[in-house]
């Protein structure tokens, strides 16, 4: 089964808590619930982007740093 | 392209349906502000109906229109008569007088709190290895900092537009043009500005009322508060009012030392500061044909 | 008898018509972004204009009520819910004490926007209810919403009632590139002909950067005209002798990236300006969001005060028709 995480607002979606920081989860990491996978930046705040299910990271839909519309696939787990 | 000195006229144009812009001058004059005081005060005195605010700047003015009550057009035409009423009495008629004040204005210019916000900006600015002050002398031609710094605080500066966040005053130097001191503004802006800087960018001196983003040179810190939300301090309850200065006002900024900084900081913890002003019947006219000695008089009726 | 943010959403704040009368000291309006979706909200919950509500950004927030009320949810595309249960948008809706008031994922516009009966009751200051978070002043504490506060419900209210809805052919579609009229003018002589053009025939990105403040956009590249600058302005080319900005008005800092004011924005300073959006056309705006497309359009002041007369007409037929 896959589940994919979606943006909930636009912004620009950052993999990483700061840029010099490891990435918030790495490529097939599990992942729990409510377990933060990302940032996005809008009107000058972040907001943190949370696993809304478990699973392991598969297939990453957009790059570090992408600008991201709301409803855009951001991830795809394996459930 | 020749730099249009404000003897052709005032230019205006319509800021959406909602404003009318009136540019007295492209470049800052006293005498282009003066026309744009005089104009400013006369159209409060009529009252035209759909007339909502009237923000007379530097050298320029701006009205927010009610177009349901004035026909935009309409208020241009009015403005054009009063234009051609007032004419440049504001500079040559010694009659023309604004009743204001003068307001003491202690600053700490070289300070370590702006210096330490501008050492972290130096990759927005024009000399990343200098300091703001020492840039601001070298391009003004002074030979030693100490000798700006003196230029900056030696006469008093007239608040010549209220803006940009509320209570922010733009001071002009009330010297003769030669004498007037001129910086770029930041490269880029910074993103930060402590609370109450002291900053000059174009002809003008400004206080951040408030900490935030900021593109002037960064030359010192004023100790006292200019806008004060809660209005705890006496000058601002007494007023009702969550900012300080008016346009109008002169300003004579203070030197202080770190010392004479704290002592004003302690009075605005203990919620007892009050700003040192005294009034007086400012004439542009009298002003321009005397600098100084209407300079020594205002700073006279201030300490005496 | 209150509300509670049991999830404020990305930036709730209370705001009404705005803070007038104060521009010449510095204060912006403030006040809805959108004053379509927030007087129609008004006119559906039965206030008078200008009670007080709640403008909510790409998220909306969730809110108990603790006592029946009537409500109205206006503005943008976006799935709302009381207790689950799917409420229709631009429609008047009985609230009963212990309900929960909740969104889903926006489809179309940026700001939806919460009518309640009454208003919201927080302070008057400088003679409005609107939010000014720069300095903290106004709406509730000078800040936007927070989990845990209690809105208490003011007293605006002349005929709450449910089941008003607003036309079908009053309620606004939110297109894919959505067109800003605006009257061109201003410094707009500062940029070259061929800038001016592009500025208008470009299809401009909503960058990241875009609030109540102002919004930031991408697309093309605009040069000023050469010239000595004036004394006073200081040396970019993009600076002008420091003066007011109306609201609404277009500046383009290093030539890159224009930026439209609104109702938070600073009231002055030294970018040259380009024009202005017509103020009807800034409810179009607050329906735009990152990474939307905007086309600016060229009006004269005799469209521009139509387009106004126009909507002015129609809230007043909604009115008319609600009431």
């Amino acid at each position: 089964m896959a589940h994919t995480i979606t943006a909930k607002t636009p912004g620009v979606f950052y993999r990483k808590p700061s840029p010099d920081a490891e990435p918030y989860v790495a490529d097939g990491a599990t992942v729990a619930e409510g377990d933060v996978i990302g940032l996005i930046e809008v009107m000058k705040t972040f907001r943190e982007v949370k696993a809304d299910a478990a699973g392991t990271v598969a297939t990453w839909h957009v790059a570090d740093e992408d600008e991201v519309s709301i409803g855009q696939e951001l991830v795809e787990l394996d459930t | 392209m020749a730099v249009e000195t404000g003897e052709a006229g005032i230019r205006y144009d319509h800021g959406g349906d909602e404003f009318v812009y009136a540019e007295v001058s492209t470049a800052m004059s006293l005498p282009a502000h003066f026309t744009a005081l005089a104009i400013t005060r006369r159209l409060a005195q009529e009252a035209i109906a759909g007339v909502e605010e009237i923000c007379p700047s530097n050298a320029s003015y701006m009205v927010r229109v009610d177009p349901d009550r004035i026909h935009p057009r309409d208020l241009v035409r009015e403005l054009r008569r009063i234009e051609s009423e007032v004419g440049d009495a504001a500079s040559a008629d010694p009659s023309f007088t604004i009743a204001t004040r003068i307001v003491d204005v202690p600053i700490m210019l070289n300070d370590p709190w702006t210096h330490e916000v501008l050492m972290k900006f130096r990759d927005r600015h024009q000399d990343p290895e200098g300091t703001d002050l020492d840039y601001g002398a070298r391009i003004n031609g002074y030979d030693t900092t100490e000798a700006f710094i003196d230029a900056l605080a030696g006469s008093p500066y007239l608040v010549t537009m209220m803006g940009f966040v509320p209570g922010l005053p733009w001071c002009f130097q009330l010297v003769p043009r030669e004498r007037q001191v001129e910086v770029p503004k930041y490269v880029r802006p910074r993103t930060e500005t402590p609370e109450r800087a002291f900053g000059f960018g174009g002809a003008f001196a400004v206080i951040y009322p408030v900490k935030g983003a900021g593109g002037y040179q960064l030359f010192g810190s004023a100790p006292a508060p200019i806008f004060d939300a809660a209005q705890e301090q006496p000058d601002f309850a007494e007023n009702d009012s969550v900012v300080f200065f008016r346009h109008g006002d002169v300003i004579n900024f203070r030197r202080v030392d770190e010392a004479g900084y704290d002592e004003v900081r302690e009075q605005v913890a203990a919620k007892r500061w009050r700003y040192r002003t005294a009034p007086v019947e400012f004439s542009p006219s009298r002003f321009l044909a005397d600098p100084d000695g209407t300079n020594a008089a205002m700073l006279e009726a201030l300490y005496s | 008898m209150s509300i509670l943010v049991r999830d404020p959403g990305l930036e709730t704040t209370v705001q009404d018509t705005g803070r007038f009368g104060h521009y010449a000291i510095g204060f912006p309006p403030s006040g809805a972004l959108d004053s379509f979706a927030y007087h129609v909200g008004n006119a559906l919950v039965g206030n008078a204009p200008g009670a007080a509500g709640l403008e909510a950004v790409y998220l909306g927030p969730t809110l108990e009520f603790t006592t029946d009320t009537v409500i109205a949810v206006t503005g943008a595309d976006i799935p709302a819910t009381l207790d689950g249960e799917a409420i229709p948008l631009w429609e008047s809706v009985a609230v009963r004490a212990g309900q929960t008031l909740a969104f889903g994922q926006l489809t179309g516009g940026a700001r939806p926007y919460v009518a309640i009966a009454g208003g919201i009751d927080v302070p008057t200051v400088y003679g409005s209810r609107s939010t000014y978070t720069l300095v903290g002043m106004g709406g509730f504490g000078g800040r936007g919403l927070a989990e845990g506060d209690e809105l208490v419900p003011g007293e605006d209210a002349v005929a709450p009632r449910a089941g008003r809805r607003l036309a079908d052919d009053d309620v606004p579609t939110y297109p894919e590139i959505a067109e800003l009229r605006l009257l061109v003018g201003l410094h707009s002589y500062r940029l070259t002909p061929d800038s001016l053009e592009r500025f208008t025939d470009t299809a401009w990105k909503v960058t990241p950067d875009a609030n109540r403040v102002g919004y930031r956009y991408r697309g093309a590249e605009l040069e000023f005209v050469p010239r000595e600058q004036p004394f006073g302005a200081g040396s970019d080319p993009a600076n002008v002798t420091d003066c007011g900005y109306p609201v609404g008005s277009v500046q383009v800092p290093g030539g890159v990236e224009p930026i439209v004011l609104l109702q938070d924005a600073v009231t002055g300073g030294g970018y040259a300006t380009l024009g202005t959006v017509v103020s009807v056309d800034r409810d179009r705006l607050a329906q735009t969001k990152t990474g939307d497309r905007t086309r600016f359009v060229s009006v004269d002041l005799d469209e521009a005060l139509t387009i106004r007369r126009d909507r002015a007409a129609q809230l007043d037929r909604i009115r008319t028709a609600l009431s």
